[in-house]
């Protein structure tokens, strides 16, 4: 019989035994498939066992008394999915982040994801509403979701069996690739872009991977259901991941504080989150105190925002940002005698 | 994941909802298991050779399709789908993450029964896999109002600042929201422009939900804005350092042309020079634009600008 149509078979069985069913009993039901030596038939009844497990069938063996019979049962109460009673609003809110995430084609985890969300929407009726919300995720080119999407999805696989990778990393620090083993501890999206963040075999200590910078991929496949690794009880991908250029962890963290005025004073909340704000007094300008821990990601923004957005201090900081500027500003400085002789 | 493992579990929520939808159209079954027709007539026929011992007619699922419809007559006890496994509720819990905070107390409260459904033992599991997933985007919190808005069809006003401009007031009706590389965008018909227009969240000001309906195009989808895209009216030439070209590399591909100093050179489109500018200014010295003069001159004037000069 097809391994399908066994297990499915399993699942009719079990769901309408009203007593537990023994070993000897199962085989007697599907002789063609659990027949054979003891030892490879009950290899096979641990396979499909996992199997239903796997998929959330709640599966026990009991040990039987006066009353019962030993053998397998399952709990049928904690088979079926009742009514989570979402309300509308609940529902949309969970199918426009899922469906997004869905179609964005690069989230850990698509296949659980689209089989969750038929789940929720089971008791929902017809029309489901969803609120057209479209995120573009992780693929830094276009045309490479495909690869960072199967790479999620291996590692999404990894993190939840807690087993090792090895990869070849291409860091644009260095030339070529490296070869790292990994133990993966989780997934992370900033500004787009998803991070592996994991123990590094090669490193020796915890570190960040941007997925679309793994170029090959390959997971232990020793025995799949024991874990290689233990995360640690405080790991918090939070502590590890950077929302911003400036978080990056480079140097000891500094406190930065930056005048924002004109357009961009009512804008500091949007650009700085996290930054302390301040209105000064004569209005028209925020201050905004943030901790830095890669001055070059600050000022390069800073930058780019132009001349509404100074550092006020410290010093060092102050004088980064001219550097800058004053660079670029230099190597483009002909541009600007050309036109003023035009 | 092994096929097995996704046919197992698309089987066992598709006799459940036939169950539940008695005469669902052969299409939009297959749509609703996000599987083509054949696929579909496929798996019906395997479940008909489903039962459990001993065998007898009555022991087999009954499913079938008459006139294009699906029915079951006897689904054995699979009347409806299986709870949530841990891995299905951390993908969900983390996705809706990625509209947090925008979506306020709706999610936390989603989350809530999503987890009081789960089997108690796949609980903890849940709450480990839920850990190595964190989507959370800076969604902003005009994604909120927005999202309602999209769903009720319901025209908004904002006053939105555009760039080196005082805010000024605009009425729109929102189409679709979009997120692109960590920047949110509104894409609708403007009332004030007459047109179709594409608003950054970030440049919103007291947005208001209005009581006036209205009625979407069947296709509105925006093109996500790229001017760093290579496209045929590229015009401005940029050059990297050694030290940016890498980064460059990565976003560009093949597009970036290699130079002898181990530098990179780009085609950008010019059609935005205050883009243009920022994004050059953003590589914070280590980026050169070559031509036009006019572009050389932009950037020029900014970063004088910004030390004061």
């Amino acid at each position: 019989m097809d391994r399908t149509e066994r297990i499915l078979d399993l699942v009719a069985l079990l769901l309408d035994a009203r007593e537990p069913i023994s070993w000897a009993e199962l085989r007697e039901h599907f002789p063609a498939d659990y027949g054979g030596s003891d030892d490879a038939a009950e290899r096979k009844f641990e396979r499909d066992k996992a199997e239903l497990v796997e998929l959330g069938f709640p599966l026990t063996y009991v040990q039987g008394d006066d009353e019962r019979r030993d053998g397998y049962i399952v709990d049928r109460d904690a088979y079926y999915l009742p009514e989570a009673d979402l309300s509308k609003e609940e529902l949309a809110v969970l199918y426009a982040a899922g469906s997004a995430a869905l179609a964005s084609g690069v989230f850990p985890g698509r296949d659980d994801l689209a089989h969750a969300l038929r789940k929720i929407g089971f008791f929902a009726g017809e029309s489901l509403p969803t609120p057209r919300v479209r995120m573009e995720l992780g693929a830094t080119q276009a045309g490479q979701e495909k690869e960072v999407s199967a790479r999620l999805e291996q590692l999404w696989d990894a993190c939840a069996s807690r087993k090792w990778v090895e990869m070849s990393y291409a860091s644009p620090k260095h030339p070529g690739t490296t070869q790292r083993k990994v133990d993966p501890y989780g997934l992370a999206l900033r500004r787009g872009v998803w991070t592996l963040v994991g123990y590094c075999h090669l490193r020796g200590g915890l570190r960040t991977f941007h997925v679309h910078r793994v170029r090959e991929l390959k997971a232990n496949t020793a025995r799949p259901r024991t874990p290689d690794f233990q995360v640690p009880e405080d790991f918090s991908l939070d502590n590890h991941v950077a929302y911003f250029p400036w978080q990056h962890r480079f140097h000891e963290p500094l406190e930065v504080v930056l005048r924002l005025s004109g357009a961009l004073a009512s804008r500091a909340s949007g650009l700085f989150p996290g930054a302390v704000l301040e209105p000064v007094a004569e209005g028209g300008v925020t201050l905004a105190r943030l901790k830095v821990s890669f001055l070059d990601g600050l000022t390069r923004f800073c930058l780019s925002l132009g001349a509404d957005c100074v550092v006020e201090g410290p010093e060092s900081a102050r004088s980064r940002l001219r550097e800058m500027a004053a660079r670029v500003a230099n190597r483009h400085a002909d541009a600007l005698e050309d036109k003023v002789s035009a | 994941m092994s096929n097995v493992h996704e046919r197992l579990r698309r089987l066992l929520f598709l006799v459940p909802y036939v169950s539940k939808h008695p005469g669902v159209t052969v299409e939009a079954l297959a749509r609703a298991l996000n599987i083509s027709r054949e696929d579909l007539l496929e798996e019906l026929d395997l479940l008909t050779c489903v039962g459990r011992p001993p065998f007898n007619p009555d022991d087999y699922i009954d499913i079938y399709v008459d006139n294009d419809r699906v029915y079951v007559d006897l689904d054995q006890r699979l009347f409806a789908p299986p709870r949530l496994t841990a891995g299905e509720a951390a993908a969900l819990a983390a996705s809706a993450e990625l509209l947090r905070p925008a979506s306020g107390d709706a999610l936390q409260s989603a989350l809530q029964k999503l987890e009081h459904v789960l089997p108690p033992q796949v609980r903890e599991r849940y709450r480990e896999m839920y850990r190595k997933i964190d989507a959370s985007t800076e969604a902003p919190e005009a994604l909120g109002p927005l999202t309602r808005a999209i769903l009720e069809r319901r025209e908004v006003t904002f006053g939105y600042a555009s760039p080196g401009r005082a805010a000024e007031p605009r009425r729109v009706r929102p189409y679709e929201l979009l997120s692109h590389r960590g920047q949110w965008y509104l894409q609708g018909f403007c009332h004030t422009r007459q047109d179709a227009r594409l608003f950054r969240l970030d440049r919103m000001e007291d947005l208001t939900v209005t009581e006036t309906p209205f009625l979407p195009p069947p296709d509105a989808r925006a093109d996500v804005p790229n001017p760093a895209r290579s496209s045929s009216e590229a015009s401005v030439r940029v050059r990297f350092s050694p030290v940016a070209a890498p980064y460059v590399k990565e976003r560009f591909g093949q597009d970036a042309r290699p130079l002898a100093d181990g530098g990179v050179e780009v085609l950008v489109a010019g059609d935005s020079e205050r883009w243009l500018t920022q994004w050059v200014l953003s590589f914070g010295g280590e980026a050169e634009v070559m031509e036009p003069v006019s572009a050389r001159a932009a950037v020029a004037r900014a970063a004088r600008a910004s030390i004061g000069l």
